[in-house]
């Protein structure tokens, strides 16, 4: 595994996706246990990656690039489970749905909770930004995800985020998702007056909160 | 802004240009300036604290002028890439004012373009720059930058809550925020004095909703300056352009900003540098924009006072001014808040920075980094001021070393927050005199800095 590790670290640096795939396939091939590749393999790596990020070694295009690199070699061990029929075919850890509220277009950091949560293995749907608190209902529920997460950068959009978890409330939908909440003047008491799930002050934290709603260890 | 053909222009290729997908031009921007950066050969040097080096300053104006040929702007509502020609894009720059009338009356002020160690002294704006304010203290705040004499013009705040309620943008609330920005700080300049001193407006507009109102009649108007921005990295959509098009119909002048985000798709210090060049320069096309501000932000801090950013906005102003007559801006966005040391020190920091890089106008302090409640106040506004006024005329070389001194005193704090006190805490609310506390800090920084070579006065 170390060395399957360093190898998909240096394919990373190098931009090398095919190089990536190729090398998870091999492993495959030659009979590792797909669950296996995926936790004690892929999760470390994409771990790296995320640290790396939060020490400003790497950036957000590297960020995308580790992303698109784990969704193929998902992919590919999805595969093999379904060939297999192992149980736990689906390698996901949830499936979220992202976005700015209303009014709102700061998008950066929402683009970097997004990205990092699937560095981190779920299934991100980022619907924009300037989203009414209608389209996040009605993609949730398209999704059937396990999380809606709103991001806002101003006092003036933050309401908006309210506005979500009473009209789920008013609609008798309020258990169907969790709902976590970020960015710049948004805090953990104001996440909890309004009655989110969760609050992540940076996008390793936003993973550890989601992570933490679904009850993945 | 020399002829409004060019509005029209804008609108075609916003509507014509080529289709892309957002994530495939973010793509295209990470890696264009990637090349650029190998191409010419730009490298960050942590020994320096800015560039020193005319050099250099012009390896990033030509790298920065490719790279707003290469990518051009994307307009995100209609999903096209609006491109320009290098010939465009010069003879924007070649027609663009090198000068700038702003106010009326006595409060009347002209901006003008500077070059890197230029002894000419750069306009300054003072001001909260969106900071969320109370209502009950948003006149009198702005009253303490008004009443300063130091500043050419003033910026306000965002409302925390607007006649008492909770205030929500792209609603019919953002047109009460915009007309409590018009009625408070008009209030604010007439008790100042100061009825002719020009506005930057409209700071509540979140969307183009607050713009068009508060823009209007009896509103403010052509002796101000308008705010329009592109959003990370080089895109414009239909609210910002719908801004564009009103301020040009009411001659009004108008003033952009982009903040290009370190560690995301430019990258690292010479790629917010980059980034930062194109922008103005393609701000200064699609916008139609006279005064032209960067922002580059840390993703962790928040502020743009980060030494990597530092460098960043040194090596982008000497570019831009060294190469083109714009009329070039910087932000001061600090992480310390009213009654600390490394708030002044960080003010020094910047307005040294921007001044001896050939800034035609400097713009501050959004204290706290414009996130605190109330967290402003006139006193470091003034400070950065007068350190402009004091570093004009100062080599790069003896700039170089006083900012690695001052960065000392606040590097270290940069990821503690250390977010101050308000406003309330720090000006006596009678007399609108800074508290002897503050006043006292304020001195003894001043006397610091003075020692360490600034000849503040
Ligand atoms: C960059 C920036 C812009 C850029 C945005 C570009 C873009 N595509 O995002 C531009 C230039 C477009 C812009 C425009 C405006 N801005 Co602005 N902007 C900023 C700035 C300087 C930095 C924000 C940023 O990107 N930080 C870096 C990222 C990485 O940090 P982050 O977003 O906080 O994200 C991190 C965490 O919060 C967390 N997180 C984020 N989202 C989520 C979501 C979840 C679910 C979780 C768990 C975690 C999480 O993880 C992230 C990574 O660590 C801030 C200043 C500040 N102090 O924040 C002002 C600021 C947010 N802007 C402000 C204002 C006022 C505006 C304008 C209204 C200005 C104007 N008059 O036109 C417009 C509004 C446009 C609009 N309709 O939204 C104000 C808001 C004040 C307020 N009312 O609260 C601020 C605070 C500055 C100020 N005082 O003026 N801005």
């Amino acid at each position: 595994m170390e060395k399957l590790i360093n190898d998909l670290l240096n394919c990373l640096d190098e931009g090398d996706m095919d190089k990536a795939v190729g090398i998870a396939k091999e492993a495959l091939a030659n009979g590792a246990d797909p669950v296996d590749l995926f936790q004690n393999a892929l999760v470390p790596v994409m771990t790296t990656v995320g640290d790396r990020f939060s020490r400003l070694e790497i950036y957000l295009p590297d960020l995308i690039f580790a992303a698109d690199v784990a969704k193929a070699i998902k992919d590919e061990v999805q595969e093999v489970i379904l060939k297999t029929q192992k149980s736990g075919a689906d390698t996901y850890l949830g499936k979220v749905v992202i976005g700015s509220v209303f009014g709102d277009v700061h998008d950066i950091g929402k683009n970097m909770v997004s990205t990092l949560l699937e560095v981190n293995g779920f299934q991100v749907i980022d619907i924009g930004v300037n989203v009414p608190v209608q389209n996040f209902i009605s993609t949730a529920e398209k999704e059937n995800a396990d999380i809606i997460a709103m991001s806002s950068l101003l006092t003036t959009s933050m309401p908006y985020m309210a506005e979500l978890i009473k009209t789920l409330d008013g609609l008798g939908k309020r258990d169907k998702f969790k709902i976590v909440v970020g960015g710049g003047p948004v805090s953990a008491e104001w996440a909890d007056s309004i009655g989110a799930d969760g609050y992540g002050h940076d996008a390793q934290d936003a993973v550890d909160v989601c992570k933490k709603l679904l009850a993945i260890q | 802004m020399k002829s409004h053909v060019r509005l029209l222009d804008i609108l075609d290729k916003a509507e014509n240009g080529p289709i892309m997908a957002e994530k495939d031009f973010d793509k295209l921007i990470s890696t264009t300036v990637r090349e650029l950066i190998k191409k010419y050969e730009l490298k960050y040097d942590r020994k320096d604290a800015i560039v020193t080096d005319d050099q250099v300053a012009d390896a990033f104006f030509q790298a920065g002028l490719e790279l707003a040929e290469r990518v051009g702007v994307y307009c995100v509502s209609t999903q096209r890439r609006m491109i320009f020609s290098r010939e465009e894009i010069l003879e924007a720059l070649r027609w663009a004012p090198a000068e700038l009338e702003i106010g009326r009356g006595l409060d009347r002020v002209v901006v003008r373009s500077r070059r890197p160690e230029d002894p000419l002294v750069p306009i300054n704006v003072g001001g909260p720059f969106g900071t969320p304010l109370s209502e009950e203290l948003y006149s009198q705040i702005m009253e303490s930058y008004i009443q300063e004499p130091v500043f050419d013009s003033v910026v306000g705040g965002n409302f925390h809550t607007i006649h008492g309620r909770e205030p929500k943008t792209h609603s019919p609330w953002e047109v009460l925020l915009a007309w409590r920005e018009v009625e408070l700080t008009k209030a604010a300049a007439h008790r100042a004095g100061r009825p002719g001193i020009s506005v930057g407006v409209v700071e509540n507009a979140v969307t183009e909703i607050g713009e068009l109102s508060g823009t209007s009649f009896g509103g403010f108007g052509p002796t101000d300056w308008h705010h329009v921005c592109f959003t990370s990295e080089l895109k414009t959509n239909y609210s910002l352009l719908i801004k564009v098009a009103h301020l040009v119909k009411t001659e009004c002048i108008i003033h952009d900003f982009c903040n290009p985000i370190l560690g995301g798709h430019a990258g690292g210090p010479e790629g917010i540098a980059l980034v930062a060049i194109a922008g103005v320069i393609l701000m200064a096309v699609v916008n139609m924009s006279t005064t032209h501000s960067i922002c580059p932000t840390h993703p962790f801090y928040n502020c743009d006072t980060a030494p990597e950013i530092i460098w960043a906005i040194s090596a982008a102003q000497q570019a831009l001014n060294r190469n083109t007559h714009l009329l070039t801006t910087v932000m001061t966005s600090p992480v310390s808040g009213p009654g600390t040391e490394s708030l002044l020190y960080e003010c020094a920091t910047m307005a040294t920075t921007a001044t001896v890089s050939g800034t035609a106008r400097i713009d501050g302090v959004r204290s706290a980094v414009g996130v605190v409640v109330d967290h402003v106040s006139g006193l470091e506004a003034r400070f950065n001021a007068e350190v402009a006024h004091a570093a004009a005329g100062l080599s790069r070389e003896q700039a170089n070393e006083m900012i690695k001194e001052f960065q000392k005193h606040y590097v270290p704090l940069l990821d503690k927050k250390p977010v101050g006190k308000s406003f309330v805490e720090v000006y006596d609310l009678k007399t609108l005199k800074p508290l002897p506390e503050w006043q006292k800090i304020y001195d003894k920084v001043k006397e610091d800095v003075i020692r360490l070579g600034l000849p503040m006065k």
